[in-house]
């Protein structure tokens, strides 16, 4: 795909120079590409419990598809080559966007092809060609968002067409011979159940980890001499680990549900959410009082001392001046705990918690590769729209702010 | 920070971050205050709010009978039994269907907080430091000394008990050449004493514990060179038998349960104890006297559904769950219904 023609110099043909404009793109291609001719692109087990046998691409997919795979590839090689322009950005995120959803068809395609006349035991997994192939066509929208400077309603955007697109596959039964929906199906149920559980367990666990944390962290800024000890007793708290500090939490919280039998109307006890929304509080502390301490105690002394100057009451310089300066590390800090708490709150399942921890302990028990994945990979999702948001809101405030 | 590792999930790299938002410009000042006093009234509101919705859900109902269950496979199959017999005389319950791990699970029961379980007679010996008396080899008095240990101490009641074992077991491949075609563990040890190649996928409890493969070696006089092992930290069977199944790093044979629904479907087969080497591990559901009290017919309820369950049927039940990937809950609700166990 040549540039402006370049005028033939003299006689005969001389071929113009490729150029490199994007030295992501190549990259990802060339992964992709080796990916898929060395590793399978979904595995075939004769059941749930025996690791498969890997299938490559085009022995699984239907041969359109694969061909369909290939041609985006090269096509996206060849936008590395065009001088970058806001429109050349923006064909590749679309061209890198069909191939994501491209991608997910062929392997539902291709489960549904080796499961026709199997047995129904057999199991189609994907493998690891999947994922890389999947991954390099991510990172190719996200590459080209950045180059065209999306905002966060293109970027928005770009994430709600291709939720929706796979949306509208999976409801078209696409998926329905692949072992994780099949997982899925026969859990369909609680799924729901667990994931709102999920979120429910985050927030309600960082409300009080900010309310707790932050106060804490203010402390620890106006008296230096606190936060040794301060993070010794945090540093601790994250080292015990989550299934522990249930046992320990089991015997009083239970002694304290029966001797306030309204805190046990309530559902407060030894087991359930109690114990798991301690533990998640506990171990998001740590990650607030850092940000807190890092955003208040780096609010530049001069700004605070020209602010005592103008007659500002401590409060006001509180309020009016450091929290301000500070908002832009405490909302990142933010993020950081959600992502976390969000990863974390997967152990509040060995409580009796619930959460999408369920899937993923069940899965690990029965060492079926598929179930941990429906736990895990809403998790991922979780945590990646979470980031999104908060990195909206942190971009919204600014803004803001900034008027 | 080392916590990511402990939730299971691998920490995630902030992928859509917004191109140019560069931290720490301190180009904002005072118009952020009318924002942050509206925080100052929204977060707190916030976090009663979510705070109230996290407890309202799992509130309990006054009276339910609380049952639970551990987190494996069995536990699932088991507690879902129990909670469907009852729920379906018109009792209600409460499900806490993989709670945890024994000992969150046994914790809770003892705290009051579930009322009945089901677990397995063997654990008494784990649970009293009784490791060393006979009596848990025999399914009889095992049970009827976990019953009387559990009632003097903790005042829990174990119900009747299906004609199950659940105890550990060592599996084989089906393709080991020249093993006698019985398969019990003499024939194991005549293998060993000929020289027969043998690899055991097994947990570390397995292992060390006086009561696990210490106890087959003594009975059956044989002995696994440490070369002959491969030591796994977790006590999932669902590794040693995959180990085994597929032949990883050599393993031919690997560590199960009785009851594991995944051996067939594995090609592997469990060697007989016709000695009676280990302790008999029979699932009965166990509950606290004060709830049998006011509810004395659950124990009449569950009894003829545990009677029914035996090695053969607890197997294949398993399997439809570990195996085929069916719920636990639907498999033993259509148990229970195919059996006429409901009214």
């Amino acid at each position: 795909m040549p540039g402006p023609a370049a005028p033939a110099i003299g006689a005969g043909t001389q071929v113009p120079p490729i150029r490199l404009y994007n030295h992501v793109l190549p990259v990802l291609v060339v992964v992709a590409a080796v990916a898929v001719a060395i590793l399978g692109f979904v595995t075939v087990a004769p059941n749930r419990l025996v690791s498969g046998r890997a299938v490559a691409l085009w022995l699984a997919a239907d041969p359109g598809l694969s061909v369909a795979v290939a041609l985006l590839g090269a096509v996206l090689l060849a936008a590395a080559c065009v001088s970058p322009r806001r429109a050349v950005h923006r064909a590749t995120i679309v061209i890198a966007a069909a191939l994501v959803l491209l991608i997910l068809a062929a392997a539902g395609r291709a489960a549904a092809t080796l499961m026709t006349s199997a047995p129904p035991a057999m199991r189609v997994s994907l493998g690891a060609g999947f994922w890389v192939l999947l991954g390099a066509a991510g990172l190719a929208v996200l590459d080209g968002l950045q180059r065209a400077r999306a905002g966060i309603v293109a970027q928005l955007a770009t994430a709600l067409v291709i939720a929706a697109g796979f949306a509208a596959m999976a409801e078209s039964g696409l998926f329905d011979a692949l072992s994780l929906a099949r997982e899925y199906r026969t859990r369909q149920d609680l799924f729901a159940a667990a994931l709102t559980r999920h979120v429910v367990l985050v927030a309600a666990a960082i409300g009080p980890a900010v309310l707790i944390g932050f106060p804490l962290g203010v402390a620890a800024v106006r008296r230096p001499g606190w936060q040794g000890s301060l993070f010794a007793v945090l540093n601790l708290l994250q080292t015990v680990p989550s299934i522990a500090l249930f046992g320990l939490l089991l015997v009083p919280l239970s002694a304290l549900a029966t001797a306030v039998p309204s805190l046990a109307r309530l559902g407060i006890g030894g087991i359930g959410m109690a114990p798991a929304l301690i533990a998640l509080v506990l171990y998001a502390l740590l990650p607030v009082v850092r940000s807190t301490v890092a955003g208040i105690g780096g609010v530049d002394s001069a700004v605070v001392d020209a602010a005592r100057g103008m007659g500002m009451t401590r409060r006001q310089r509180f309020w009016r001046v450091e929290l301000p300066l500070a908002m832009p590390v405490l909302l990142a800090g933010l993020r950081i705990v959600t992502v976390q708490a969000i990863g974390l709150a997967v152990v509040a399942a060995l409580i009796g918690a619930g959460g999408l921890g369920s899937f993923v302990f069940e899965g690990l028990g029965q060492y079926a590769a598929d179930l941990v994945l429906l736990g895990a990979l809403p998790a991922i999702g979780l945590a990646l729209a979470a980031d999104f948001l908060l990195q909206s809101a942190t971009v919204l405030l600014r803004r803001r702010t900034a008027q | 920070m080392g916590i990511g590792g402990r939730s299971g999930i691998p920490h995630l790299t902030p992928a859509l971050s917004a191109p140019g938002d560069g931290e720490g410009d301190s180009g904002e000042r005072g118009s952020g205050v009318t924002l942050l006093l509206s925080l100052k009234i929204t977060i707190p509101a916030l976090i009663v709010a979510f705070v109230a919705l996290a407890f309202a859900g799992t509130a309990m109902a006054a009276g339910a009978v609380v049952v639970a269950s551990k987190i494996d496979t069995e536990g699932a199959l088991l507690g879902n039994m129990i909670a469907e017999v009852i729920a379906a005389h018109g009792i209600a319950v409460e499900r806490r269907i993989q709670l945890g791990p024994t000992n969150i699970v046994r914790a809770a029961l003892l705290a009051g907080q579930i009322d009945l379980y089901p677990e397995y007679t063997g654990n008494g010996a784990v649970f009293f430091h009784r490791e060393n008396d006979p009596a848990w080899k025999n399914s009889a008095q095992a049970y009827a000394e976990v019953q009387r240990l559990d009632m003097a101490e903790n005042r829990l009641a174990w119900l009747s008990p299906a004609p199950a074992n659940n105890t550990w077991v060592i599996a084989i491949r089906g393709d080991l050449s020249r093993f006698p075609e019985r398969k019990c563990l003499d024939d194991l040890a005549a293998y060993l004493a000929e020289g027969g190649r043998f690899k055991l996928a097994a947990s570390a409890e397995f292992v060390e514990s006086p009561s696990a493969l210490p106890a087959f070696e003594k009975t059956y006089g044989f002995h696994l060179k440490a070369q002959q092992l491969l030591t796994l930290s977790g006590g999932n069977t669902a590794a040693t038998l995959r180990a085994a199944a597929e032949g990883i790093s050599g393993v031919n044979a690997a560590m199960a349960y009785g009851t594991d629904g995944e051996l067939a479907a594995l090609g592997l087969t469990a060697l007989c104890d016709d000695k009676g080497a280990q302790i008999v591990y029979a699932p009965a559901p166990v509950m606290r006297q004060a709830v049998l009290d006011q509810h004395p017919e659950i124990a009449t309820m569950l009894e003829p559904v545990f009677a029914s369950l035996t090695l053969e049927t607890l197997q294949a039940l398993n399997a439809r769950i570990a195996v085929a990937g069916e719920d636990a809950g639907a498999v033993a609700a259509d148990y229970l219904k195919t059996k006429h166990f409901l009214p």
